[in-house]
């Protein structure tokens, strides 16, 4: 049994697919591509899945990760990638598949690209370079803290009316780019307009690529 | 409307997997290779019409068209529907979210009665004029098919074609059709009178219907050399029937999630209150082998970890035990369970409850549908009291520990015993459990009771019953909780309101079209969802419309009175229909169709159980 790391992007319609239903999704997808892959083995058997920091709905995703086992070592990474691409559907393409070489738990950092309907570059740039942005969290259990939004910026630029920003990610401490706009449009007095977010890249906690 | 305009209202309304198409197996086709272009609707929300069978079969049928490019609507939620309004999007198809008011086609499948406010607002939200006298050759042609429509008078002003029974051939006839008048310029109504001509194919509008004084009708006349009565549609060699080698595999989570393998069409029982029984006459099987590979090409094609075995009463199918076999031998290995709804549990050997156990265990349930072994003769519900506990005693051994029993309740010559009787048959289940030798310790037993109410139904023996009215389905509904004495019994019923429009739907006449029109224009839609009815409403419609509901719903009707869907010809005769009524009364029961040709008329088919060498 073997770890296949796979790399994907999810685009148009898959946009609208949430995290929960991703995982239906591509079970499915998994199982039509006659890939030999693990099944757990408890009383409710099911494709065995890891997927690294889950994408919110909405966003576009082109750096997805999925692990998944497989059952024969002889079924090379790019059998696996064919056969995932002879599955896909127009909004979801796969890239690449790997041996995975770090282990989940050393995802860092997510970078994330927003375009927006219109944008006051200044004004964010402004508000993005205070020494410290609080706002609100809801937790889990909705339980409301209070955070430093500005720790969990590794760094940011704009240009025009695009933002590229980095963020903490991963299981132990995640921001969600939302937040961050949303406290801008709050704190800012900024009246709330549409934008476009697309996750580009997930980093190790050194800031290289994730692979 | 552009994607970018498109994907941003998506994200402000819930599910928006609903709208966005893209699914897996879904159907996109170059528009300037088509000729027909067939929007198929379902009156309801996405999850509920991605379920339905009948229109994955015909969706991939006319798809495997070249010509034509069939394409799904679903009537979109509030939320989405404010969207829509507000931003003068029209109703448009998922795969090309083009508007259907463009389409040459716009197909309704009606599977309950409660849709049909559903289907006003979709109309209404496609911009197309809701009654089919206010079209002209430039609107689509709006079709219609499902169980409903086997009494569609309700909603015969508001569609053009109605397809009688089964629609996998009829369907492309009248596209083909369609195609050849569209090509030399025809008229619509000259395309209507000729598709009149074709065996299954019922346009409302050739047809005039009087009255007499007392609100019965008197004449039902075809105009216009429309044919005097519509025989509806089968198809005849399951195994030579199409059938979906692929199933859209939708992104979010809809209410039947898996592989539905369709095994045969009909029932052998004749249950009498039960419009499938008799509708979808004569019983037509698909062979094991066809089954068996169906369902595996549709596993292949979808990823689904999960295949249903779909028929109206599944243990009946003769090959049952080889189907199983076969299914199990590649499931197993293929990480695939099986689901075997509709069992009967006369038929529920050792052998077969051995062979499911290897299958996830979901609940055991029955529909003994009477309370009493009386009125179990009377609906013809061949279930004994002993079968049933025998069956239970079975089931409490091999590890199960709760029960669901389906029953009806204001079935025609029912009284208060018969209630009882539901509360004291749940009682000795209970009992039953607590009485076994080695009942597994520290375990109780649950009992949950669901009753629904009666409703009288086109085609059915009970079609001339009055239906009880609200306030004793309610009276009913309280002496029955008053009989139940134990925890271990958990009941719960059908709201009468509902009940008793739906009652008053299914044997209306065409005079419903200005209280389903008016109701529709106060706000009502998706009236099968209890947070939206609203009878009040509804009642306001009657009013305003001069139209008495208990005309429809609880008056008793004589055999010799022209019923609204005396026209149209389902296999099954009248005669035999008043035959079955006759005996219902006489509290006798009929063999099925295995035991004993009754004579119900669907032989003429020359198809079918009725053919089956014994």
């Amino acid at each position: 049994m073997r770890n296949v790391r796979i790399f994907y992007k999810k685009k148009g319609a898959m946009k609208f697919v949430s995290h929960l239903d991703m995982n239906r999704f591509m079970a499915r997808l998994i199982a039509k591509s006659k890939i030999p892959v693990w099944y757990t083995e408890g009383f409710n058997q099911h494709i065995y899945m890891n997927f690294a920091v889950p994408l919110s709905l909405g966003f576009e995703g082109l750096y997805e990760i999925l692990d998944i086992k497989l059952i024969d070592d002889n079924f090379s990474n790019e059998e696996c990638l064919n056969s995932l691409k002879s599955v896909a559907t127009k909004d979801i393409e796969f890239f690449a598949t790997k041996e995975p070489r770090l282990n989940m738990k050393e995802i860092g950092f997510a970078e994330f690209e927003l375009e927006f309907d219109e944008l006051d570059a200044e004004k964010l740039n402004a508000f993005l370079s205070q020494e410290s942005i609080f706002c609100e969290k809801k937790g889990k259990k909705g339980k409301v803290k209070e955070i430093d939004l500005i720790p969990k910026i590794k760094e940011y630029s704009i240009t025009e009316n695009k933002l590229k920003i980095c963020l903490v990610a991963g299981s132990e401490d995640n921001l969600n780019p939302s937040l961050v706009i949303e406290t801008y449009f709050a704190q800012t007095e900024t009246p709330p307009c549409f934008y476009s977010v697309s996750r580009t890249q997930i980093l190790t906690k050194n800031g290289e690529l994730f692979t | 409307m552009d994607t970018k305009t498109f994907e941003k209202l998506l994200l402000s309304v819930q599910k928006p997997g609903r709208y966005s198409g893209g699914e897996i197996n879904s159907v996109i086709k170059d528009k300037s290779k088509i000729d027909v272009r067939f929007a198929f609707c379902f009156p309801d929300t996405y999850e509920i019409g991605m379920s339905h069978l009948g229109m994955k079969i015909l969706y991939s049928l006319f798809n495997s068209r070249e010509d034509i490019w069939c394409e799904r609507v679903f009537a979109p939620w509030e939320d989405f529907e404010k969207v829509m309004r507000e931003n003068n999007i029209p109703l448009f198809a998922l795969e090309s979210r083009d508007p259907i008011k463009d389409f040459d086609f716009i197909g309704f499948t009606l599977q309950y009665e409660m849709a049909y406010t559903n289907m006003l607002n979709m109309l209404n939200l496609a911009g197309v004029p809701l009654r089919s006298c206010g079209r002209d050759d430039s609107h689509p042609i709006i079709v219609a098919g499902g169980p409903c429509v086997c009494n569609p008078e309700p909603i015969a002003d508001f569609v053009d074609i109605i397809f009688l029974g089964e629609g996998e051939e009829v369907d492309l006839e009248v596209i083909d059709l369609y195609k050849e008048y569209k090509n030399c310029g025809k008229s619509k109504q000259e395309f209507l009178e000729a598709a009149a001509k074709i065996e299954g194919v019922y346009v409302p509008s050739l047809y005039n219907i009087e009255y007499n004084n007392d609100g019965t009708i008197s004449k039902i006349e075809s105009l216009k050399s429309a044919p005097k009565t519509i025989r509806k549609r089968i198809i005849k060699d399951m195994d030579q029937a199409y059938y979906p080698d692929k199933f859209i595999v939708p992104f979010i989570e809809i209410v039947h999630d898996r592989v539905v393998q369709e095994v045969f069409r009909g029932c052998i029982r004749g249950c009498r209150f039960c419009q499938a029984g008799f509708i979808y006459r004569p019983v037509r099987e698909k062979s094991s082998d066809t089954v068996n590979s169906q369902a595996k090409c549709l596993c292949e094609n979808t990823g689904y970890d999960e295949i249903s075995l779909s028929s109206l009463s599944t243990s009946d199918y003769r090959e049952i035990e080889p189907l199983l076999n076969k299914l199990l031998s590649w499931t197993d290995k293929s990480h695939i369970s099986l689901a075997l709804p509709s069992l009967r549990i006369d038929n529920f050997s050792d052998e077969m409850l051995e062979k499911i156990k290897h299958i996830r265990k979901s609940g055991l349930t029955f529909a003994p549908e009477a309370g009493t072994q009386r009125l179990r003769d009377v609906i013809n519900k061949n279930v004994t009291e002993e079968e049933i506990l025998t069956t239970c005693a079975t089931a409490f051994a091999g590890g199960y520990t709760s029960v669901k029993l389906y029953f009806m309740l204001g079935l025609p010559t029912e009284t208060d015993e018969d209630l009882k009787g539901i509360a004291d048959l749940g009682q000795k289940i209970v009992n039953l459990y607590y009485n076994m030798p080695n009942k597994p310790k520290g375990k109780s037993v649950s009992v949950s009771i669901s009753v629904s109410t009666f409703v009288p139904k086109p085609f059915t023996p009970f079609q001339f019953e009055p239906q009880i009215t609200e306030d004793e389905i309610r009276r009913r509904q309280e002496y029955l909780k008053s009989c139940i004495t134990t925890k271990k019994i958990s009941l719960s019923y059908h709201d009468s309101a509902t009940s008793f429009l739906e009652g008053v739907l299914a044997r209306g006449d065409r005079r419903l079209a200005n209280v389903i029109e008016k109701a529709y224009s106060l706000g009502c839609k998706f009236d099968s969802w209890t947070e939206y009815f609203s009878l009040e409403k509804w009642l306001e419609a009657f009013e305003s419309c001069g139209v008495d509901p208990a005309f429809y719903a609880n008056r008793k009707r004589e055999f010799s009175e022209i019923s609204p869907w005396e026209h149209l010809d389902y296999g099954v005769t009248k005669e035999f229909l008043i035959r079955e009524n006759e005996t219902a009364h006489s509290e006798k029961t009929t063999p099925n169709c295995r035991e004993k040709c009754a004579g119900c008329g669907a032989s003429c088919y020359g198809e079918g159980v009725c053919f089956e060498k014994r």
